[in-house]
């Protein structure tokens, strides 16, 4: 109950500590702003290959949906990478490692309201691709395509984690909010199949949950049940989980780290 | 020197001297053209056509507007943190200069983001990347970063009072991106966007310097790109000298500056 407690607690505060920043209507204007002018960008840039007769029509549907199901990166990565920020800026971070909760519920649910406000971004990113971009939605099947936004959020949020982890490290987490919020574009298959990418970082790219989300997103779609993409999700699934487990490990020598070396605003 | 180009030429320095000392600052504000740039250049791989020279060209505008607002945004937010905006709006400069001067640096690192890519579509996707008239070409890059510049002023005029700056500058960088036609013709885009494409000077500018790219000659085309980008920056400076004026009056009347 205490660890439940200790999840609750963490998934409403770091949610709401973002607000100290960011005013509610402005949240919202961001959440319809950004990831319109992002798919609309890439969009128009198929659209300029399309009318050259230098792609096929399918393009628009292809990066509409890929991008849309990116957007959940701003929240499960840009801003869990940020709650490290933020605990560093606001000097809130000697606070969080001096209470007694257990660390794991602590450590995961910084970022679960997160995964749900990703879902939200998602669910706005398909009525624009629908109604602005004419992406067709009539072969989709929900329930397949619902698990799928869930997994990825909330296994992207755990990669969020990984890299917030990692980010305890240095001075300054934001620089890694926005390199790794904007190079899942290049390695996840969001505007282009993997297989486009030189050899060697295609093996790159299975190393984000993303590329997986983005694919089983697709097919769902195109009329493909849970059944038919399970071992896509499932493959996520596992991706995800060894990405909050290496994130709480670094989380946990961080902390044993500071309270060794006395370093803790100091890094 | 006139003290107007000292105190721009002060603010200029200083922001260079910032980049030096903290680097990674530069990299939030050019990741995201620089990844929409690859991401721009891999779709354009297999076809043949003018594409090459629009990612590339386009991606260095993205990367001097995405600077821009960070000298104009973000850059205004850092100081309200460390507490050093009153000082900078206390001083007998006037505050669109110290501003002018940021942003002019900024944009040119923006640039930076420029090189990397040329240097990218180059090696990476083989792209010709030939220039038709290199004095023409630098002469409408400088002129379109002097454009990206003032247009940045105006929004710093709101951000100056604004809690929300950084807010701003993350939720202004993409629309640009699109409404300029950085990447693809505005034809492409609604019509009813049109005459917001038409009122920025990045819209002209990166025009304009294809136009440099792609032929030698002066032609009557690249003339009213560079005369309309001309107009519509000064339309800025007037319109941001006007607001810089503004909102100095009311944050020193109102000492509203350190609560906003």
């Amino acid at each position: 109950m205490s660890l439940l407690r200790i999840f609750f607690s963490s998934a409403v505060f770091s949610f709401k500590a973002q607000f100290s920043w960011l005013y509610p209507p402005m949240w919202l204007a961001m959440k319809l702003v950004m990831s319109l002018s992002q798919m609309s960008f890439f969009v128009f840039v198929g659209q300029f290959l399309i009318t050259t007769g230098s792609a096929d029509t399918n393009l628009i549907a292809y990066i509409a949906i890929g991008n849309a199901v990116q957007t959940l990166a701003w929240n499960t990565v840009f801003s869990v990478i940020n709650i490290t920020s933020h605990d560093k800026w606001d000097g809130t971070l000697p606070l969080v490692l001096a209470t007694p909760a257990h660390r794991l519920p602590l450590f995961i649910g910084r970022a679960m309201l997160h995964v749900l406000d990703g879902m939200m971004s998602v669910a706005i990113s398909f009525v624009y691709a629908i109604f602005l971009f004419g992406v067709n939605f009539g072969n989709t099947d929900a329930l397949a395509l619902i698990v799928t936004v869930f997994l990825t959020a909330f296994t992207m949020a755990g990669f969020g984690l990984l890299i917030g982890g990692f980010s305890f490290y240095f001075r300054n987490p934001l620089v890694f909010a926005n390199i790794f919020t904007f190079i899942l574009l290049i390695f996840c298959g969001v505007n282009f199949p993997v297989q486009q990418l030189p050899q060697p970082l295609q093996v790159v790219s299975y190393i984000f949950p993303l590329t997986y989300g983005v694919d089983a997103a697709r097919r769902a779609i195109e009329g493909a049940t849970l059944t038919d993409i399970a071992p896509l999700l499932g493959q996520m699934l596992i991706v995800g989980f060894i990405a909050i487990i290496l994130g709480y490990i670094l989380f946990r020598s961080f902390e044993n780290m500071t309270r060794k070396t006395g370093q803790l605003e100091a890094v | 020197m006139p003290q107007t180009l000292r105190v721009i030429y002060s603010a200029f320095r200083m922001a260079m001297l910032h980049w030096i000392a903290d680097p990674q600052w530069v990299i939030p504000n050019v990741i995201a053209p620089f990844v929409f740039t690859f991401v721009a250049l891999t779709l354009f791989k297999e076809a043949s056509g003018p594409f090459g020279l629009y990612a590339v060209l386009g991606g260095g505008m993205m990367g001097m507007w995405g600077n821009t607002l960070y000298s104009s945004g973000f850059a205004i937010e850092f100081e309200k943190w460390q507490g050093t905006l009153e000082e900078v709006v206390a001083t007998p400069s006037n505050l669109l200069h110290v501003i002018a001067g940021r942003s002019v640096s900024n944009a040119l690192f923006g640039l930076t983001n420029m090189v990397a890519i040329l240097l990218i579509a180059s090696l990476v996707f083989k792209v010709p990347l030939g220039v038709a008239n290199p004095i023409l070409f630098a002469l409408s890059i400088v002129l379109t970063l002097l454009s990206v510049s003032a247009l940045g002023l105006i929004f710093a005029s709101a951000f100056v009072l604004s809690r929300y700056a950084q807010v701003f500058t993350n939720g202004l960088e993409f629309p640009i991106y699109v409404i300029s036609g950085s990447m693809f013709p505005i034809a492409l885009l609604p019509f009813w966007i049109h005459p917001a494409s038409y009122l920025l000077g990045p819209t002209w500018g990166i025009e304009a310097i294809r136009i440099a790219a792609a032929q030698e000659s002066v032609s009557v085309t690249f003339c009213l790109n560079v005369g309309v980008m001309l107009l519509i920056t000064l339309a800025y400076v007037i319109i941001a000298a006007f607001l810089f004026k503004k909102v100095e009056t009311k944050s020193r009347r109102d000492g509203t500056l350190v609560q906003a």
